[in-house]
């Protein structure tokens, strides 16, 4: 068993014309056994920033604790929101820290950088970045969800189609992953406002 | 003997189970059952041989059956997912074998194995039909499907199966394993989701459950471990075994049939916190 | 450089000690490839990265910069590469901050490969650095473990042997511009389409006196083969929602603001 399958997750993230949206599934559970359906696995940085943290839920939770100290940091010192790129950054070199004895966390980044330019990137556990123009993808299925994305995705979408296509390839992605699913949540983030939603899906 | 309370029909004078066996024994001289020449692979050492191949051939080990006898016969339910590792390879899954219009089976651990072995119950309960003229029992069905996981033991089969139906002596119902176990009882749950369903089958079971709220039970119980267990889901189908034979009563897409049992999916126990 | 932090070292052996699997690094699975021309040098790298059997990015930038006359590809860990290219660019850039002095090849070299030694091969980076100072141009591959060659011609990753053969038939001492770019691009063609770990584009870097041509996508080959005539289009409404909240961000003043270019030294 991959470390990964341990609690078992789905993300998406998806840029769209001045804007971006990133979803992920709702389990919460320890290997077969399913405990909650109502996990967060995405996080808010700020108004135009989420990070979305597949992987083990342990790891996850304690980087996003990290994150928000640092986040914090950075405003008292800057007086600013962080750029998303310089998120990436920080996100990667804290990761790129553990090299040899790694948190089982893979992180995708999406927010609306300056001139409400899409950002995305995603990386590897040890902050491999990998920046997308389209879309990115992590959790215990990237298989799955690459392969709905890929057929899925189109450029230029505007915020309420991009969500459309984000909430099938998410729902239809993990219908083929039994460690992932069960309800799933979308924010989309737009120039003047975030907008959240939680999905209907199978429970199976 | 059946009703509430222990099952003691195992301390029951066995005369009876021996007649049954010795009808057997003179059936297996009579007629070649075709068991004898599954042939083996060739290889030195056999046992670990089949153990290394049954880890890359091990689909359907997700999966919940039930089966359990009441006042008004024998019910079946079972999901219908195959998973090989977290992968779910089908949702579409038939796990009740319809051995003949009076036996069922059902199919937990390698989906191979059950269909096969049950497909050669079949044809042994037909012969032994043409042979004696008579339906076989449950008791001598299950017997036989056991004697062959027996013949069988330790090279790698894997199968959990309940082999269920109606004879001359009423509803019957035992579970059989690739161990070569045998046991007759009222109430059963197979499979990873086992647990499960064995928690809402417990709670709700009653000897004098009426015909409806059996099949809800039964229907309940699969749902809920299909909720549970990761590797359990698709749809439940839902069988009812009477001394006319079994019918399907059901079957039933688990998307749908969780915003049935929860129409405000917020109201779910699961749902504590808001993730928005 | 703060340093490597093994908190979760315990932790993660006694995982895997218990049979759990840790997850595969992104690993660049690469042709990259390095010649040196009459005038300076050129390198040249593949555009996939790859995670498993998956094609992680499909256009990915493997040349990466080191110094305004020094470039580097790097294959192995993308990470590690990632990472060990931006700390010596980092150390030299301080080091020119110093000394006023354009950086040479060999420090960085040197700095690369003290990095990887001191990690016995667990930095997992296989470099060719190039680039062109005072003492004219140079090009050195560098191992994961910390050896070093200086040879007029190198390949990387694993595509090498494909570019390899490219550059022992086709290699000449004082080659023009052109007939050195050519060489280059065939060379990681030759890994682009028969290494299955290498793909996509060709990057190439062309390093002379004071002058850097950085060709990002020299050759576009992965342009998607097909378009759907009738993309599959969902209307808004077609996802059932149960819950949604709405945001309206509030005129936020952006105080934009780069880092200081310049270093403040009290």
């Amino acid at each position: 068993m991959s470390i990964f399958e341990y609690n078992g997750s789905a993300i998406i993230g998806m840029a769209g014309k001045e804007c971006v949206a990133i979803g992920s599934d709702l389990r919460f559970g320890v290997q077969f056994q399913t405990l909650a359906t109502d996990y967060q696995k995405i996080y808010r940085i700020h108004d135009k920033l989420y990070l979305g943290l597949a992987g083990l839920g342990t790891d996850a939770q304690t980087l996003a604790a990290r994150f928000k100290f640092k986040h914090n940091m950075y405003k008292l010192r800057e007086e600013r929101d962080i750029r998303p790129s310089t998120f990436g950054q920080l996100v990667s070199s804290t990761l790129y820290e553990k090299r040899f004895g790694p948190y089982f966390c893979s992180p995708v980044v999406a927010g609306l950088d300056k001139d409400n330019v899409p950002y995305l990137c995603g990386m590897d556990t040890i902050g491999a970045i990998e920046t997308a123009k389209d879309f990115m993808v992590a959790g215990t299925a990237p298989d799955s969800l690459y392969g709905m994305c890929e057929s899925m995705f189109r450029p230029d979408l505007e915020p309420e189609e991009l969500f459309e296509v984000l909430s099938q390839c998410l729902l239809a992605g993990t219908d083929r992953d039994a460690l992932s699913g069960w309800g799933a949540i979308v924010h989309v983030i737009t120039k003047d406002k975030t907008n959240s939603r939680t999905l209907k899906g199978r429970m199976d | 003997m059946v009703g509430l309370g222990l099952d003691l029909s195992v301390l029951e004078n066995p005369s009876k189970s021996a007649a049954t066996d010795a009808q057997l024994d003179g059936l297996s001289v009579g007629v070649d059952l075709g068991m004898q020449s599954f042939p083996l692979p060739q290889v030195h050492d056999l046992d670990s041989f089949e153990r290394e191949v049954m880890e890359y051939v091990k689909p359907s080990h997700g999966t919940t059956t039930l089966g359990f006898i009441f006042q008004g016969g024998v019910i079946m339910a079972v999901d219908s997912r195959a998973s090989m590792g977290s992968y779910i390879s089908s949702q579409t899954v038939k796990k009740v074998i319809e051995i003949n219009p009076f036996l069922l089976g059902t199919m937990a651990g390698g989906a191979a194995d059950c269909q096969f072995w049950l497909r050669n119950l079949g044809t042994q309960c037909r012969l032994y039909e043409l042979n004696t003229g008579k339906r076989i029992t449950v008791r001598a069905a299950s017997k036989l499907l056991a004697n062959t996981m027996y013949s069988y033991k330790g090279m790698g089969l894997s199968m959990g199966t309940m082999v269920a139906g109606w004879d001359a002596t009423g509803p019957g119902l035992y579970y059989v394993d690739s161990d070569g176990q045998r046991t007759k009882g009222q109430v059963f749950s197979v499979g990873s989701g086992s647990l499960y369903a064995y928690g809402v089958l417990d709670q709700g079971y009653k000897w004098d459950l009426d015909v409806e709220t059996a099949v809800e039970l039964g229907r309940r119980a699969i749902y809920h471990a299909t909720f549970r267990d990761a590797v359990s889901g698709g749809t439940v189908s839902v069988y009812h075994v009477t001394e006319k034979g079994w019918t399907k009563i059901s079957g039933t897409d688990v998307g749908e049939l969780h915003y049935e049992y929860y129409d405000n999916p917020e109201k779910h126990p699961c749902n504590g916190t808001q993730p928005i | 450089m703060a340093g490597f932090n093994f908190d979760l070292c315990k932790r993660n052996s006694f995982l895997e000690s218990k049979g759990v699997k840790a997850p595969g690094y992104t690993k660049t699975g690469t042709t990259i490839a390095g010649v040196i021309f009459k005038d300076g040098v050129v390198l040249g790298a593949d555009t996939r990265s790859t995670a498993g059997s998956t094609v992680a990015d499909k256009n990915c930038e493997k040349i990466h910069f080191i110094a305004p006359n020094i470039y580097c590809c790097g294959a192995g860990t993308a990470a590690d590469t990632e990472n060990v290219t931006g700390m010596v660019a980092s150390q030299l850039d301080l080091h020119r901050y110093a000394t006023g002095r354009e950086s040479r090849v060999v420090t960085a070299m040197t700095l690369l490969k003290s990095h990887l030694f001191r990690y016995q091969g667990h930095v997992s980076a296989a470099l060719v650095l190039g680039g062109v100072d005072f003492r004219g141009p140079h090009l050195f591959t560098v191992y994961p473990h910390g050896s070093t060659d200086s040879l007029p011609y190198c390949t990387m990753g694993s595509g090498s042997l494909a570019a390899m053969a490219v550059f022992e038939s086709g290699y000449k001492d004082n080659m023009s511009r052109d007939e050195a770019v050519s060489l280059v691009d065939r060379a990681i063609q030759a890994g682009i389409w028969n290494d299955l770990g290498s793909g996509s584009n060709v990057d190439i870097c062309i390093i002379t006196k004071g002058k850097v041509d950085y060709l990002r996508n020299y050759k576009y080959f992965m342009d998607k083969t097909y378009v759907r005539k009738f993309p599959v289009c969902y209307p808004p409404g077609t996802t059932t929602v149960v819950r949604e909240k709405m945001v309206a961000l509030k005129d936020v003043d952006v105080i934009e603001g780069e880092a200081s270019e310049a270093m403040v030294i009290d």
